[in-house]
């Protein structure tokens, strides 16, 4: 089927078909068109989408049903309109996807069984059609939900069945059909909540509509390829939803402002762009359009130059979309939470920052509660964190001492079997993650968890807020403090400094292990450095490296 | 049947209220006409009490819910297209009030209502 002859039927040919009945082969040009304009407004259906379920994409699969109700009327070619609709509606049937895809098989069902054993159809006729596609549409369904394609297909049939006679013109009928259906289009949100939630318009009813504004452009001699060229206020694109749509291919997304030279039209620009991309949108606020489009790597200039020929451009933006969607993927892969089973021991730390999270999550943590030194979560907020957890033992490590109060809280007020392990930092909860032994009792995990936790030194490296004295230690504002054990040991100027005496004052050679947790602060290169120095003075021992991600801390020290 | 934990005790979620959600998402499926007895103790039960919890079942493991909807479907339709909807229907509403997740979700159908005879 060579859809695209259509949009160039002759002037003679368009001629017969406003002032004659229809034939069969007519109603197929109709049928066509309605197709063709659906499909050229196909991507915005599918944006009107605000079920996950049951219908994917509207756009698409009605698109899809017509084509497969299109192919089974060209095999037949048949002259008379009878025949005509009843194998369109046939093919429609067998082809039909999705929801919207089976109302609209039901609609042409009805819509064909009222043009049974005629050979011509005028405007009279296409009433009755309609009329039987309403009743045949709303017979499949015992609790019809209005603001969907129902209600368009209702509305549209509404406004015309006792205006219209036999002396109407086809074209003049279609006119009051597709002002009603734009009318009854826009009013779904307020019949049907969660559109006006989303703020859209049903997509089912959208497409039928499509569909007869396409048959109207047919017999008016309007274009059915080209996009009808809406221009939204600057205010409504939707520049920040395009990211999920982006389309095999389309690795560039390209956004330029300009102001157009007066000879500008936005039908031909829109066509010109149709050429180079996808997700087109253009925008106008102020005399200054803005145009988003996706392209290929190999047209991502494409855009700028053809711009460049309508208007003055202002502002060019680029971005690579494929780079940014790996990204997403990346962020989104980042933290997995270990499964937690009915009746096994789950644990939720408490962590200050995302790095630190990883780890825990890494070691066997269910869950995790944001919160550190100054943004110490509620009892509600570590409640929460574990209600939901699939099991009745849980092992909270609040992983601040300012923590542990709350914590234990919230032990109090879950009917759930809960042990708080008083840990004062993250590598204490650490320490006490490694004997996690999900498959124990609840009470082997608090003993040999408490155990660890005294097994583990902990050292911190923070600056300090003010001037203070505190166990013989003096601090100044701004200075690098060194925290062992919680306990304030040095204050000095230098991070490197601090490090060093904090594993002097820690006996580190007793130890054997030394882990670096460095802060949001803090850059990889300059905590490689301080490792190297370590390993240098303590060649014996194990450094590691890990971005806790933490805030204030510089480091977070943990010496096992 | 499932239960959950809040704060103050168990929550118990009965086979009728998932039955309740699972049946008015499965009437409002474009295509479905009614739902339809499983065997022949619902249909006996449906004429004698009227009761309208007749062609779902519903079992739950810790995993999830499994349910069984049994329907009579409008004549002239595409039936599976009109099955994979109400199957979708059905699970998404089901998860999205009971919160519990949908393992399986089989359709039966029991019968087609023919209206228009083509």
């Amino acid at each position: 089927m060579n859809g695209k002859s259509i949009a160039i039927l002759s002037e003679a040919e368009r001629h017969r078909l406003v002032q004659s009945p229809l034939d069969g082969e007519g109603l197929k040009l109709m049928f066509e068109a309605g197709f063709i304009w659906l499909t050229t407004n196909q991507q915005y259906v599918n944006s009107l989408n605000v079920f996950p379920v049951p219908d994917g994409d509207t756009g698409t699969n009605m698109v899809l049903t017509m084509q497969a109700a299109l192919a089974e009327a060209e095999s037949k070619g048949t002259k008379n309109v009878g025949e005509m609709a009843h194998t369109f509606a046939q093919g429609a049937l067998m082809g039909a996807r999705g929801n919207s895809g089976v109302i609209l098989s039901q609609i042409w069902r009805g819509f064909s069984r009222a043009l049974d054993h005629y050979d011509h159809m005028d405007s009279a006729l296409f009433v009755r059609a309609l009329q039987e596609a309403r009743s045949t549409a709303y017979k499949g369904v015992v609790r019809p939900v209005e603001g969907t394609i129902l209600t368009v297909i209702k509305d549209m049939t509404a406004a015309v069945e006792n205006t219209a006679g036999s002396d109407t013109k086809l074209s003049d009928l279609l006119v009051t059909i597709v002002k009603a259906g734009d009318e009854s289009v826009k009013r779904t949100p307020e019949l049907l909540p969660i559109l006006k939630q989303a703020g859209v318009v049903d997509s089912g009813g959208t497409g039928l509509f499509y569909i007869f504004e396409g048959m109207l452009r047919l017999l008016q001699g309007q274009p059915l390829d080209v996009s009808n060229a809406v221009v939204k206020p600057l205010s409504e694109l939707e520049l920040a939803n395009t990211l999920e749509t982006v389309e095999e291919g389309q690795d560039y997304e390209v956004v330029i402002d300009f102001t157009p030279r007066p000879q500008f039209s936005l039908e031909s620009y829109y066509n010109g762009l149709s050429d180079i991309g996808t997700s087109i949108q253009v925008g106008e606020g102020d005399g200054i359009y803005r145009m988003h489009i996706h392209v290929p790597l190999d047209k991502r200039y494409e855009p700028i130059a053809y711009t460049e020929d309508l208007g003055i451009v202002k502002k060019i933006a680029m971005e690579n979309l494929q780079d940014q969607m790996n990204s997403k993927k990346e962020e989104s892969a980042k933290i997995k939470f270990a499964p937690v089973a009915p009746g096994q021991v789950a644990v939720v730390a408490v962590s200050p920052g995302e790095g630190l999270t990883r780890i825990f999550a890494s070691l066997g943590a269910a869950a995790v509660v944001s919160g550190g030194q100054t943004m110490n979560p509620s009892v509600k907020e570590i409640v929460a964190a574990f209600e939901n957890l699939p099991t009745d033992k849980v092992i909270i490590l609040p992983n601040n001492k300012n923590i542990i109060l709350a914590a234990q809280n919230a032990a109090k007020v879950s009917v759930k079997q809960i042990a708080v392990i008083p840990t004062r930092n993250a590598p204490q909860g650490f320490a006490a993650m490694l004997r996690l032994l999900p498959e124990g009792s609840l009470e082997e995990n608090e003993e040999s968890m408490k155990e660890a936790i005294s097994e583990v030194h902990t050292g911190e490296i923070t600056t300090a807020t003010r001037d203070v004295t505190i166990d013989d230690v003096h601090v100044e504002k701004d200075s690098v403090i060194a925290l062992l054990d919680g306990k304030l040991i040095i204050s000095t100027h230098s991070i490197d400094d601090a490090l060093s005496q904090l594993l002097t004052a820690a006996q580190v050679e007793n130890f054997e292990r030394i882990t670096l947790f460095y802060g949001e602060d803090m850059t990889l290169p300059y905590v490689n450095q301080l490792a190297d120095k370590i390993n240098e003075k303590y060649p014996e021992h194990e450094v590691e490296v890990h971005d806790g991600g933490q805030p204030y801390y510089q480091l977070i020290v943990a010496i096992e | 049947m499932t239960s959950q934990q809040n704060p103050l005790g168990r929550i118990y979620i009965l086979p009728q209220a998932i039955k309740s959600v699972a049946r008015h998402a499965a009437l409002q499926s474009y295509g479905v006409i009614s739902l339809a007895p499983a065997n022949i103790f619902e249909a006996v039960g449906q004429l004698l009490r009227k009761n309208n919890s007749y062609g779902i079942n519903v079992s739950a493991d810790g995993e999830g819910l499994y349910l069984d909807i049994n329907l009579v479907i409008e004549y002239g339709l595409r039936i599976k297209t009109v099955t994979d909807s109400v199957a979708e229907a059905v699970k998404y509403n089901v998860e999205k009030t009971m919160g519990i997740p949908v393992i399986r979700v089989n359709v039966y159908v029991r019968g087609l209502r023919i209206s228009n005879p083509d």
